[in-house]
Parts: structure tokens; C-alpha cells; sequence
């Protein structure tokens, strides 16, 4: 394995750390921004995780580098999976982490230079964070398969309706990798997951 | 490179003996036939699988005519677990088992709770040992089996067989006890007197044996409810078709592992100590899952490596021609850490991180060199990596 842009970054700018050893795989992304034109003058990361996971996030920081961060923004996990000529539907999840992490770590430098707001945290945001979430047996995430029939929001409890059936092998998974996905949040206070 | 160059993932298959192969080749060619009265073809056959019993049941310490050829472990547990379930459910229907059994007898266990039965699971202590202070609690009057699994299966620990049957014969009724050897059988001195067992799994192919062939110990006297139905050969136990050849087989590979038993044990367990002291002084921060000594299997070495994951570093190891096997959730068809490791008390990363290697006779300590050099390159390597191994660096300044 010869991954590319690996190793920890002394002087980044700006980074971010997405997932946790409870899932199995975490990302680390830093980032070197030129100031001026805000393109990525440089990244790297590092990862614990299987191989697909560091394949991944080498793909997704070498697809990044020298991007502005306004192009660099719209690299998506489908566009780093292609790029590695598919992963395993049950791998895909590693794509998904690489991907968030690098949007994690742009959304951080922009925060810190006043170049957006720390987002208000609503139903979009529950939504978006839901389409991370892969259903490993199809490798598709779980808004765009439909698995997801309501998503509610009041004073920070979050309520998720889903609709997957009692002996799926993955339903557990799932439901883990939401906590973790929506825990991070500092408003969420609980979180009710119906299957 | 060519794959499975050092292999050290023999608790999963293991490489079939050339004697095996050689043993077998008379029953795929001239002695095809099957077993069968009236007819000389079908006498010979009975007399060769007689013959083949007796040797099975020479390494058990049992009569043949308790021994029946399966299509292995798999089989011989369910014949068992159901067979004694629907023999003796009209005495109760409570079953014990453990959290850390292998997966046969936990599925079949939770087969038996869809059936009506209730089932106990006994803890296990951070070495896999199980609870017997929880065995003794969990005893009731409708108690009638008691399932464990001799070697575990992830971490080696041999559980204390002589102590659990005494509990189980401290009992004021009769508990069935069932025991899987798949990982002791072949490696251990075992006797179904001394252990008290009343049914007992083994499998050829993880003692240099064919695929696809296993067998059951049945006490004499020990009933057991049919489970597959179809034309009878041998007994009603074993119906449909069966394969001699791998029968022979199995019979040679016993008699190869059994002909010196504590010479395979005591070699067995020189490499697996060579191993866990090459990694030991090689490697920072691993650290051994279950029990260091005599209560460890000869022929297993389970360690988690701290910070990194075993999944990349199984393909690494597999890209210098080495198998070995880990625990971590990346590789396990579930995406979910190793229950065993989880069960006795483990955290996800050090599941995550835990390296299995099950070693046979045919490994050498040469071969154990090669894999540790490899191995503390690639932890090295992935460590350097790993955002937890950074961040616990961090921390240390």
C-alpha cells in the first residue's frame, strides 16, 4: 500500500477528525490554506482503519489538493469511490468518512476566519447527517434508499423513524453509527430511534 | 507472492497431511461403494468404517459404536444440542451456555429460545473463563443441558472441564453436557470419561484432515431426538449420503496428531511461546488476550496490537504471503467488533486491533521470525499513521 498525502501535519491551518474506534475507522484531515485566493495548498491525513478506509481518504486529499475551497466543497464520496473504480457495498461507509472528514476540516478554517457562521443546528442538519449513513448490504445511503420516514426535532430531542425490517443484520449497525453521527452535536439530548 | 506462504490461521482450516491424501485415494477409486448387507462390496465397506470408528474412538477414549461420522463440527453440534433437546425436553426446558461459546452452540441455543426453551448465559472473566460461581447459581430443577466450548475459539482459553462437571454431577437430576473440541481436539490429551461429557464435537480438517468431515461422541445410553430424517446407512442418526474417503481421511489424521499427543501439545505450545515472545520483545504497547500458560490452548496466540487496525494489518501481512486472522469489525461480515473480545471485557480498539495466530505442526520458528519482522514494520508503519497513536503522543508531551 503506497497511500499519498499521509502523515501528521505540524503547521495546518485549519483540520478535522471525523468517526470513532467504536465504529471502527477514523479520519484525521489537515489542511494548509493560502490565504489569499483560498485554495488547498496542501492536506493530509491520518487514519485508523482497514485499508479501504485509507485508500479512501488518500483519493479524497489528493482529489482536494490544489482545489479552491469552494470546488473542493463539492467532492462527495460517490465522486472518491469512482475514483478507486468502486469499493465493496460494505466498504462504502469508509468513503463517506474520508469525504465528511475533508468537509469538516473547510468548514472549520472557514468558521475560524470569519468566513461563515457555526451552522444553527436543525431538521436539514439531522438530514444531511443521515445521508452519510450507508446501508452496508447496497452501499447506498439511507435517505436516498428511503429508509427514512420521519425525522423530528423539539429542544434538542431528536425522534427518527425508520423503516427496515426486524431481522436485518445491519439494523443495529445502523442505528449505532446514527447515535454517532448526531451525538457530536452538542444540542442533541437524546435521540429516539423507531425501526 | 504466493498466498498462504506462512499460514497461521489453522483454528480455521489447516493444511490436509500427505498422508491423509494418500489415505484416502482407495475409497475414490477401487472401494467406491457403500455400506450394505448380503453383498461382499457393501460388507468390506461396513468393515472399513468399523475399522475408521474405532480409531476415532482410541483418541477419545470412547467404545466405537458411540462414535457417528458427520460433515463435520457443525453437524455433530446441532445432532447434539437438538438431538438431547428434543430427547429429554419433557424433564425441562432450561439450557446453559456461555457468552463466549462458539457460534454453534450460541445459535443453536437461540434456536431453542425460538423453540420455547430458556437458556442461561454464563459470564466469562477477562481471561474467557466462564463464571462457575453463576453456573452454580443458574442450576434449576428443569435444567437439562449444560453447553461449553473446550478451547475457545478466539483466545484459547481451555476451560475447566473437571470443576464444571463436578457442579454438574453436584446436581440433584441429571444435566446433559455437551462440549465443542473443535480447537482441543488434536492438540490436548482428551477423554470423554475423564471430561464427563455425554456428547462431544470434533472436525478433521483442524488436525491436517480432509473438509467435510467431522464426528459426534454419544455416551452409550445418552438419548438423542433425530434431526435429519432420509434413508438410513450406518444408524438412524446418520442417514443420506456419506463419503468414505473422507472418512479414511479423518481416521489417518487422527492417528497422525494422536500417535504422540504430548509431543504434538509440547510442540505445539514451544512455537506458540516463541511467538508470543518474539512479539512481546518486538512490538510496543500489544498486549495478550486470554490466559498466559496452562490454561492457554498449545496452539494459540491472540494479541492486540494498540492504535491500529487489524483488518489493514491482515492485507498487509497478506501482501508478504502470511495469513493470520483478526478481530476487528472492518472484516467481520457484521461490521461488529469480536464478541468474545467484547465479552471479556475488551474496548473497540483493542478488539479492532487483535491479531490471531493459530499455529500446526508444520509451522516453524523460522516462519514465526519472518511474520514478526513483517508485523512490527507494519505497526510501525500504521501507527505513524494513526490519528489515535498521534493523538496519545500528544498527550505524552
Amino acid at each position: 500500500m503506497h497511500p499519498r498525502n499521509i502523515g501528521k501535519m505540524e503547521d495546518a491551518d485549519a483540520s478535522a477528525t471525523e468517526g470513532s474506534p467504536a465504529c471502527g475507522d477514523q479520519v484525521t484531515v489537515y489542511l494548509k490554506v493560502d490565504d489569499n485566493d483560498l485554495t488547498i495548498k496542501d492536506i493530509s491525513f491520518l487514519s485508523y482503519g482497514c485499508a479501504s478506509n485509507i485508500a479512501t481518504a488518500s483519493m479524497i486529499t489528493e482529489m482536494a489538493k490544489g482545489k479552491s475551497l469552494d470546488d473542493a466543497k463539492k467532492i462527495n464520496w460517490r465522486d472518491a469511490m469512482e475514483a478507486l473504480d468502486g469499493l465493496p457495498p460494505v466498504k462504502a461507509h469508509c468513503s463517506v468518512l474520508a469525504a465528511d472528514t475533508l468537509q469538516s476540516a473547510i468548514s472549520n478554517y472557514e468558521i475560524a476566519h470569519g468566513l461563515k457562521e457555526v451552522p444553527e443546528f436543525t431538521k436539514d442538519t439531522i438530514v444531511e447527517e443521515l445521508k452519510k449513513i450507508i446501508y452496508p448490504k447496497v452501499g447506498e445511503d439511507i435517505v436516498t434508499l428511503k429508509m427514512v420516514k420521519y425525522v423530528g426535532l423539539t429542544d434538542g430531542e431528536v425522534l427518527i423513524d425508520l423503516n427496515i425490517p426486524s431481522f436485518d443484520q445491519w439494523r443495529d449497525n445502523i442505528a449505532e453509527e446514527i447515535r454517532e453521527h448526531l451525538e457530536k452535536y452538542p444540542v442533541v439530548k437524546n435521540i429516539q430511534i423507531n425501526m | 507472492m504466493k498466498p498462504g506462504l506462512i499460514y497461521m490461521d489453522n483454528c480455521i482450516t489447516s493444511k490436509p497431511a500427505p498422508e491423509v491424501l494418500e489415505a484416502m485415494q482407495a475409497w475414490l477409486t477401487e472401494k467406491f461403494w457403500y455400506p450394505g448387507s448380503f453383498v461382499s462390496t457393501g460388507e468390506i465397506i461396513n468393515e472399513d468404517i468399523t475399522n475408521f470408528k474405532a480409531t476415532i474412538a482410541s483418541t477419545l477414549g470412547a467404545a466405537p459404536e458411540e462414535i457417528h461420522f458427520t460433515s463435520g463440527g457443525t453437524l455433530a453440534n446441532n445432532m447434539a444440542i437438538k438431538g438431547l433437546a428434543a430427547a429429554y425436553a419433557k424433564q425441562g426446558k432450561h439450557v446453559i451456555c456461555s457468552v463466549v461459546d462458539y457460534p454453534d452452540l450460541l445459535t443453536n441455543a437461540a434456536y431453542l429460545e425460538n423453540l420455547g426453551f430458556e437458556v442461561s448465559y454464563l459470564s466469562a472473566d477477562s481471561e474467557g473463563f466462564i463464571d462457575l460461581d453463576e453456573l452454580k447459581s443458574e442450576i434449576r430443577p428443569d435444567t437439562i443441558l449444560f453447553m461449553t466450548t473446550i478451547v475457545n475459539h478466539v483466545v484459547g482459553t481451555i476451560q475447566p472441564i473437571g470443576k464444571i462437571r463436578s457442579i454438574l454431577e453436584s446436581a440433584d437430576h441429571k444435566i446433559y453436557f455437551h462440549a465443542d473440541a473443535g480447537q482441543a481436539y488434536g492438540k490436548m490429551l482428551l477423554d470423554v470419561n475423564e471430561l464427563g461429557v455425554d456428547t462431544l464435537s470434533v472436525s478433521a480438517h483442524k488436525i491436517h484432515g480432509p473438509q467435510g468431515i467431522g464426528a459426534l461422541y454419544q455416551r452409550k445410553g445418552v438419548k438423542l431426538g433425530q434431526i435429519i430424517h432420509g434413508v438410513r446407512r450406518i444408524d438412524n442418526l446418520q442417514t443420506g449420503g456419506m463419503n468414505v474417503a473422507l472418512i479414511a481421511g479423518f481416521a489417518k489424521a487422527a492417528e497422525l496428531s494422536f500417535a504422540d499427543i504430548k509431543a504434538t501439545e509440547s510442540t505445539l505450545r514451544e512455537l506458540s511461546n516463541y511467538l508470543l515472545e518474539r512479539i512481546e520483545a518486538t512490538i510496543p504497547e500489544v498486549e495478550l488476550n486470554g490466559p498466559r500458560g496452562a490454561g492457554r490452548a498449545p496452539h494459540n496466540i491472540n494479541v492486540s496490537i494498540d492504535y491500529i487496525e487489524g483488518e489493514a494489518i491482515t492485507m498487509m501481512l497478506d501482501m508478504h504471503g502470511i495469513t493470520v486472522a483478526t478481530g476487528s469489525a472492518c472484516a467481520s461480515q457484521g461490521l461488529q467488533a469480536n464478541y468474545v473480545l467484547m465479552a471479556i471485557g475488551k474496548n473497540h480498539v483493542q478488539s479492532h486491533g487483535s491479531m490471531k495466530f493459530t499455529l500446526s505442526r508444520y509451522n516453524t520458528k523460522a516462519e514465526i521470525d519472518t511474520v514478526v519482522e513483517h508485523l512490527a514494520e507494519i505497526s510501525k508503519e500504521l501507527r505513524s499513521r494513526s490519528p489515535l497513536y498521534n493523538a496519545k503522543k500528544n498527550q505524552e508531551k
